[in-house]
């Protein structure tokens, strides 16, 4: 590298900085020392304990998955979108976005920043040994700029240093603006901090003013630039020559420490877990146990910023905040295990918390792990499955060979205008199909699962997969979303279409096999938690409805949709609970006047149907239909 | 000096209520806001326990009537409370000053196309208890063809916390238990089976009618709630239970099913309290005052409340209720209201 050794040439010849204190140590970094050692301990053997709790194919899975190129182009990407730019938050919410951004990635610049500094001016000092864990980060105390040799490379850096103090201080600013009116930035509700949360964020608002104080007050010496040299004329002016610069320092070094040594007990340990959190999801690794392993890194990786609170539906009540996933965590981490239990069973599982979230902290499969901790051990006898008393009628081989199955579901058969509706859909687009569970079925599974029981819904898995199976179908049509999800993920049927009823139908009037009348009818959809957030399928559904009739938009809707209320994923919430959110809900639907609440989910439809006879609108006003009905006309 | 009496809803208990009320010498002002007098009574055939006509003791009450104006087909636009009377706006134009206001608005039957999963409105071969009466009473609907196999299931809007209806209707099981009895008066080749979750038959001779069916018509009763309902090409439907006495799931084919819709607080009484900003509680209906001695008193001096206002009721009750709402307002009147100089304080102590 010619250009590194061109400047300790230059250096050596006529130095641009030189050594104000030659020790290259001063008292004031033993705080900042003591608390940042203790960190990297803490964390050294977090991480050894972390990846030896992940079962062992999972971890080899994990040290492959760094070395797959297109993985660590994801793992880049990532932790410079997530951990740095906070890109998740800048869309949602812009001034978030900027705050969290401007800590962040401006703190870790400040610190990039100051170690090429150290690296390009005095290069020894990198050295641990020569305090290489304290120089670069009070490098401006050290030092002393060489009069009338400082180049413009030099200048450069200060400028830059100057520019992200500033970005960092105006994202304190906001940050404890934030503390009193967050609803100015965007949020309803902010998390209660813990007091080692509370230790930690004062040092936080300290560290980055007081740092300005620090280098302003030696600027004059070590150099600065913009920020730093202005602060440093106003002390001047207002003091004379007396700059008691030390205690800032000592300030300053405090003020590290005592934040480095909070971080492991404090929600600021998110931001190194963060990093293994992310390699950790992007190799595809699952948590098995709700504490242990992957789980660890989500719930240390959890930053407590409270934007769950605003996503919970159940949160229209103030009372069931506690309910909410970040407290979820912060009992995890606890291991208060009276608490976890009770969090555990009342979320509905509608998963926008999880959609939401900044770092993607899937807080529903840690609970649905913790529901399993105790539910899965729980008795149960589906000897019936296997004697063959099965309530499933499965259609005769052969005949139904390549054809469309078209299963309804529990929820389905208890909302029967939606299997009149498809019928009457499919029949007008001249499709042969049968009819799976005409006379009752077995449950598709997926609420054992999200009650925590896999074992057992591993049984009727079995028991459906063989009947579907046999049936010799090539496409499965479900107008379920719970049973679609987990007839998609979990079933593993090879060679069989698994496809929502919405899609289905909307690629029947795509090909042009169904003709649909366009009617002015204003209609708002609801996307069904388990369709939309917990399968992806948003656009299907809206553009066949847009072919019948006028899509007005709700208040929030896509992956920020209201949950109805009436998930089965709960299983402690009251009813009236319930129908306090399903009123929330209805309440968003409704923004724009619509005349027709669609939704694709015999849930949806139950609970929405109820909700709009208890709201008390007249007869008439506002009505609810399944998806099928309206395409049926 | 006549007090004039506004009563709210030209049912049983608005009939009752003025019947007796006019005999004690007040003015009486009944208002219904329907057609008709007689609220659900008249769309009823016969009466549970003996099989009385319903029109016989609809016919009774309204010739007890005796001079009482009655309005129908109106409805209350506006209510003032004064100092002590009601200043009350009719739609049909009439202003009514009133001293005492009995509001007897009754109730609704619950709808049961809520209850989606037992398919009213949706399969042709499910009806209602409502629609059933209206049969005996016209022998007119299509969807009741010579049934061989017939269903009732209790419980339908009512101890159903699903549905939001927690309260029990009190009168479905012995409706039931009678238009078992009638349906198979009128098939006696039928099956007729009840689907219940436990049979509330409390009041004098229900426990005489129940054994009837099982002893006289073979009425089967099946313990256990309907799961679901489907229907079959032919139009029959199949019927999902639970037997929790042989703790065996079943299903059965159906040729008519009929759904007993429970009592849920009146939509129009609703509107009404609303207007006076009466308290209602937590199940829908009406608040009485504090205390199991204050049945007919509401929070507010001068409005009273009786019948199913406050409460599902069967007939009887419902008539004792309207008596004692008269005898409570009768005092109020003659002890309380006259004495303008103690009022405020009586009302504290009394009321």
């Amino acid at each position: 590298m010619t250009p590194l050794n061109l400047i300790l040439a230059a250096q050596a010849a006529d130095p641009e900085v030189i050594d104000r204190i030659p020790s290259g140590y001063s008292h004031f970094v033993i705080p900042f020392t003591i608390g940042m050692t203790f960190m990297l301990c803490w964390i050294g053997v977090g991480c050894v304990r972390l990846l030896a709790a992940i079962p062992r194919a999972d971890r080899l899975k994990f040290w492959k998955s760094l070395f797959i190129p297109k993985t660590v182009v994801r793992n880049l990407k990532d932790l410079f979108g997530d951990c740095l730019l906070h890109v998740k938050i800048w869309q949602r919410k812009p001034l978030l976005g900027y705050m969290h951004s401007a800590i962040a990635f401006g703190w870790f610049m400040l610190i990039v920043l100051g170690h090429i500094e150290v690296a390009l001016f005095v290069p020894a000092r990198l050295n641990v040994a020569r305090g290489g864990l304290f120089y670069p980060i009070f490098y401006r105390y050290f030092v002393w700029m060489n009069p009338g040799h400082t180049t413009l490379r030099g200048s450069f850096f200060f400028f830059l240093m100057d520019f992200f103090l500033l970005y960092v201080l105006t994202g304190i600013a906001m940050a404890v603006f934030k503390r009193f009116r967050s609803i100015v930035l965007g949020m309803r509700h902010t998390t209660k901090p813990s007091l080692a949360d509370r230790v930690a964020l004062y040092s936080l608002w300290l560290i980055f003013p007081l740092r300005l104080l620090a280098e302003s007050f030696t600027a004059d010496l070590s150099g600065g630039s913009f920020l730093t040299v202005g602060v440093n004329h106003f002390w001047h002016f207002l003091f004379g020559d007396k700059l008691w610069f030390t205690p800032c320092w000592w300030a300053y070094s405090i003020c590290l420490g005592l934040f480095f040594a909070a971080m492991p007990f404090s929600r600021y340990m998110h931001i190194l877990t963060e990093v293994l959190w992310i390699l950790l999801r992007n190799a595809g690794i699952k948590p098995s146990h709700p504490r242990k392993g992957v789980a660890e890194a989500e719930i240390y990786a959890c930053s407590s910023c409270g934007l769950c609170l605003d996503a919970c539906p159940m949160n229209v009540q103030k009372k069931n905040l506690k309910y909410s996933s970040v407290y979820f965590i912060r009992f995890l981490r606890r291991h208060n295990e009276k608490k976890i239990n009770a969090i555990a069973d009342k979320c509905l599982m509608c998963d926008k918390c999880h959609a939401l979230c900044p770092v993607c902290v899937d807080a529903p499969a840690l609970r649905r792990a913790q529901r399993a901790t105790g539910n899965n051990a729980l008795p149960y006898n589906y000897s019936y499955l296997e004697t063959g008393v099965s309530g499933a009628d499965v259609p005769s081989k052969g005949s139904e060979r390549g054809g469309v199955l078209y299963f309804a579901g529990c929820m389905t058969h208890l909302t029967p205008r939606i299997i009149k509706a498809v019928d009457k859909v499919f029949k007008a687009a001249g499709i042969e199909y049968s009819f799976a569970d005409r006379d009752g079925g077995v449950c598709c599974g997926r609420p054992l699962m999200l009650a925590g029981r896999l074992e057992a819904a591993a049984k009727v898995i079995e028991a459906n997969k063989k009947m579907i199976e046999e049936s010799g179908c090539e496409t499965l049509v479900l107008s379920c979303p719970i049973c679609y999800k987990v007839f998609k993920e979990e079933y593993g049927l090879r060679g069989i279409k698994v496809i929502h009823y919405t899609q289905f139908i909307n690629d029947l009037i795509a090909s042009g096999k169904l003709k649909v009348e366009k009617t002015g009818e204003r209609i708002v959809y609801h996307d069904p938690c388990e369709l939309g957030r917990g399968c992806g399928v948003y656009i299907e559904p809206r553009a066949a409805l847009g072919q019948a009739g006028n899509l007005v938009k709700a208040r929030k809707e896509y992956d920020e949709s209201v949950c109805c209320g009436g998930s089965l994923g709960s299983l402690t919430l009251d009813t009236r609970d319930r129908a306090k959110i399903a009123e929330s809900s209805l309440d968003n639907l409704l923004a724009n006047d619509p005349d027709t609440i669609v939704t694709a989910c015999p849930l949806c439809l139950k609970t929405f149907s109820e909700a709009v006879s208890n709201s008390g609108r007249p007869p008439g006003g506002v009505a609810v239909k399944d998806f099928a009905e309206v395409i049926a006309g | 000096m006549k007090n004039n009496i506004l009563i709210i809803g030209g049912g049983p208990a608005g009939l009752e209520a003025s019947a007796q009320l006019q005999r004690m010498g007040y003015n009486v002002i009944l208002i219904e806001k329907s057609p008709r007098l007689g609220g659900h009574l008249a769309k009823w055939d016969r009466l549970f326990p003996d099989g009385v006509p319903a029109d016989d003791v609809l016919g009774g009450l309204i010739k007890e009537l005796n001079g009482v104006k009655y309005f129908t087909d109106t409805d209350i636009r506006a209510i003032n409370r004064l100092e002590k009377s009601y200043n009350v706006r009719l739609t049909n134009g009439i202003t009514v000053l009133s001293d005492a206001v009995l509001v007897a608005s009754g109730f609704d039957l619950f709808d049961a196309v809520r209850k989606e999963e037992y398919g009213y409105g949706i399969y042709d071969r499910v009806i209602t208890n409502a629609d059933l009466e209206a049969w005996f009473k016209t022998g007119s609907d299509k969807r009741i063809d010579n049934p061989r196999k017939i269903g009732f299931v209790h419980c339908v809007g009512s101890r159903d916390e699903k549905s939001g209806c927690r309260s029990c209707s009190k009168v479905c099981c012995a409706t039931a238990v009678k238009q078992a009895i009638e349906v198979k008066q009128a098939f006696p080749e039928a099956e007729v089976f009840c689907f219940y979750m436990d049979l509330r038959l409390f009041g004098r001779h229900y426990e005489d009618l129940y054994l009837k069916a099982q002893k006289e018509y073979g009425i089967r009763f099946i313990r256990g709630r309907v799961a679901e309902v489907s229907e079959n090409i032919d139009g029959t439907l199949v019927v999902k239970a639970e037997d929790t006495v042989a703790s065996k799931p079943l299903k059965a084919t159906l040729d008519l099913l009929v759904l007993m819709s429970g009592m849920r607080p009146s939509a129009s009484g609703k509107a009404v309290g609303d207007l006076l900003e009466m308290t209602v509680e937590e199940d829908g209906y009406f608040a009485v005052r504090s205390g199991i001695a204050a049945g007919q008193r509401s929070p507010l001096p001068g409005l009273f409340l009786a019948g199913a206002a406050t409460g599902p009721k069967t007939l009887p009750e419902t008539l004792a209720d309207a008596r004692a709402a008269a005898v409570e307002i009768d005092r109020y009147l003659t002890e309380i209201f006259p004495d303008a100089r103690n009022y405020k304080q009586l009302v504290r102590e009394r009321w």
